[in-house]
């Protein structure tokens, strides 16, 4: 993370969250180089501690990316997901980065090509905002 | 000598007796056997002490307990700051409790870009004096009812109701949009630089608005900036006040009436608003001023309080939850309906134990001591 803007962490789900990033990669797809991808076991191994760490070390966005509904391998995501994910977002607000700098995406298994574009729909949102914070970068 | 030399020398850690009353009194080493006081302190004066490897230091809950009665007044939650900071250096890791949370926001906070937008729960009812001087330093409470959400805190309750109690008494005060976090758990747990971050950024800030006077309803923050911030920026011309503070003395004499509830309560004494800032009488008076309000003391109160079990949200485990249970079954054992105290992290620590114990005092009401007073108000 050193002087550009627009760094994306994506926490991937080692399931159908990283097999779309997975897809993608197979079929050559590719999306801003701003992107860093990090395998966690599941979505619900995160926590708003975390998510704010990443900020913290100067990303300017995050996006969780994790399986469907009903989907999920340790029926345990869901919940604790959206409870973390709602908390971040508030935070975020408190600290005027604004909510939308961490954006929730829940994929089937296998579609790298929807996970491209929505990581890089995402990226540019992000380069759009001034960087998160300056201590970080 | 090096800087924490001699920050150990001035904590007076040298003059230790070996007598022991200090382990005898602290909270920790009634659950954990393996934590002493007197023996960290021999470990590191004696002549094989090293520096940065003394894993009891995270232990302390800084509750200042072996303060109160060390009769050579050695400054031990000092020393093990002094002990933090050292072994933080030498390449120590922090346990953090709550995923890190708190120190990823304190060090965010810290940031010269940061311009929150943190003052959305205003109640319409308040009035704030714009550029008066005379500033309520809100704290981490409009966050920490984000974070904690899931334990059912209610903190800014408690900021509500101090402004509340404020408007009543015709004090005028103004509220800052960027304010940080006070800094102290960083301090607490060692982190100099962070803690000087936010020392020096709020300082800045109420230079740029001509602040004269803080009034805080955290114990944490008033302690911080009237007697961490002076020792670590130097004079910063600021006149600290916690809430009860200000409106003791207003109900004493009459000035300010509160209203009037039919409630039999119980105050847990902060550590820090307490033994630190010896503020025990003001918080008391101010229940004691709403009619029909009875106070009933726990077995452990004023100078001899027990702590809430919980420190700079770090090193959390099954001791800081064993103290927790013993505070909340002395709470339930007053008899009391609620369980009234002036600062957010007690709040935070008490409601954490009640979601997950069974024992005494689990199904008791936790109250801020401000949000009460001012719920007495017609």
């Amino acid at each position: 993370m050193n002087g550009r803007m627009g760094q994306v962490i994506v926490f991937a789900c080692n399931w159908d969250g990283l097999s779309c990033v997975e897809a993608a990669a197979v079929a050559g797809l590719s999306y801003p180089a701003s992107v860093k991808v990090v395998r966690v076991s599941c979505l619900s191994r995160l926590d708003q501690g975390l998510i704010l760490k990443a900020f913290e070390l100067g990303a300017d966005g995050v996006m969780l990316v994790g399986c469907e509904a009903g989907e999920c391998h340790f029926d345990t995501d869901p919940e604790l997901v959206d409870r973390e994910y709602e908390k971040v977002r508030q935070v975020l607000r408190l600290l005027g980065l604004g909510a939308d700098r961490l954006a929730l995406v829940r994929l089937p298994r296998g579609h790298g090509e929807e996970f491209a574009t929505r990581v890089t729909e995402f990226a540019i949102e992000v380069e759009r905002m001034q960087p998160a914070l300056v201590r970080g970068q | 000598m090096s800087s924490i030399e001699q920050e150990i020398r001035d904590t007076r850690a040298s003059l230790c007796l070996d007598c022991g009353k200090c382990t005898v009194v602290c909270p920790v080493a009634q659950f954990d056997s393996s934590f002493n006081p007197r023996l960290i302190v021999q470990r590191r004066l004696g002549p094989d002490g090293s520096a940065g490897d003394d894993d009891s230091v995270w232990s302390c809950v800084s509750c200042y307990m072996c303060t109160e009665r060390c009769n050579y007044h050695v400054r031990f939650p000092e020393f093990i700051q002094a002990m933090r900071s050292e072994a933080l250096e030498n390449g120590a890791e922090l346990q953090c409790a709550h995923g890190g949370t708190m120190q990823a926001l304190m060090h965010m906070m810290a940031d010269g870009n940061v311009q929150q937008d943190r003052l959305g729960w205003l109640p319409q009812d308040v009035e704030v004096a714009s550029g008066c001087g005379t500033v309520f330093f809100v704290g981490c409470a409009p966050y920490f009812d984000v974070v904690f959400s899931d334990l059912g805190v209610n903190t800014l309750e408690g900021v509500k109701g101090a402004l509340r109690l404020l408007n009543r008494a015709g004090i005028p005060f103004d509220l800052l949009a960027n304010e940080r976090c006070c800094g102290r758990d960083l301090l607490l747990q060692g982190d100099r630089e962070g803690f000087a971050a936010l020392a020096r950024a709020n300082m800045e800030e109420f230079s740029r608005q001509g602040v004269k006077r803080v009034i805080t309803g955290c114990p944490e923050g008033c302690h911080t900036m009237r007697v961490d911030y002076p020792r670590v920026l130097g004079a910063v011309g600021v006149e600290v006040l916690h809430v009860t503070e200000v409106i003791a003395p207003l109900v004493e004499s009459g000035e300010l009436r509160l209203g009037g509830m039919e409630k039999k309560v119980t105050y847990h004494d902060p550590c820090t608003l307490g033994r630190c800032l010896r503020v025990f009488d003001q918080p008391r008076q101010v229940l004691e001023g709403i009619a029909g309000v009875e106070v009933v003391e726990m077995e452990q109160s004023r100078e001899k309080a027990l702590c809430c079990g919980s420190s700079p949200w770090a090193f959390c485990g099954v001791v800081n939850r064993q103290i927790q249970e013993q505070r909340l079954a002395q709470a339930g054992a007053t008899g009391a309906e609620v369980l009234v105290t002036a600062c957010p992290k007690c709040q935070i620590h008490l409601k954490c134990a009640q979601r997950s114990g069974d024992g005494e005092g689990t199904g008791m009401e936790i109250q801020d001591l401000a949000s009460l007073a001012a719920g007495s108000l017609d």
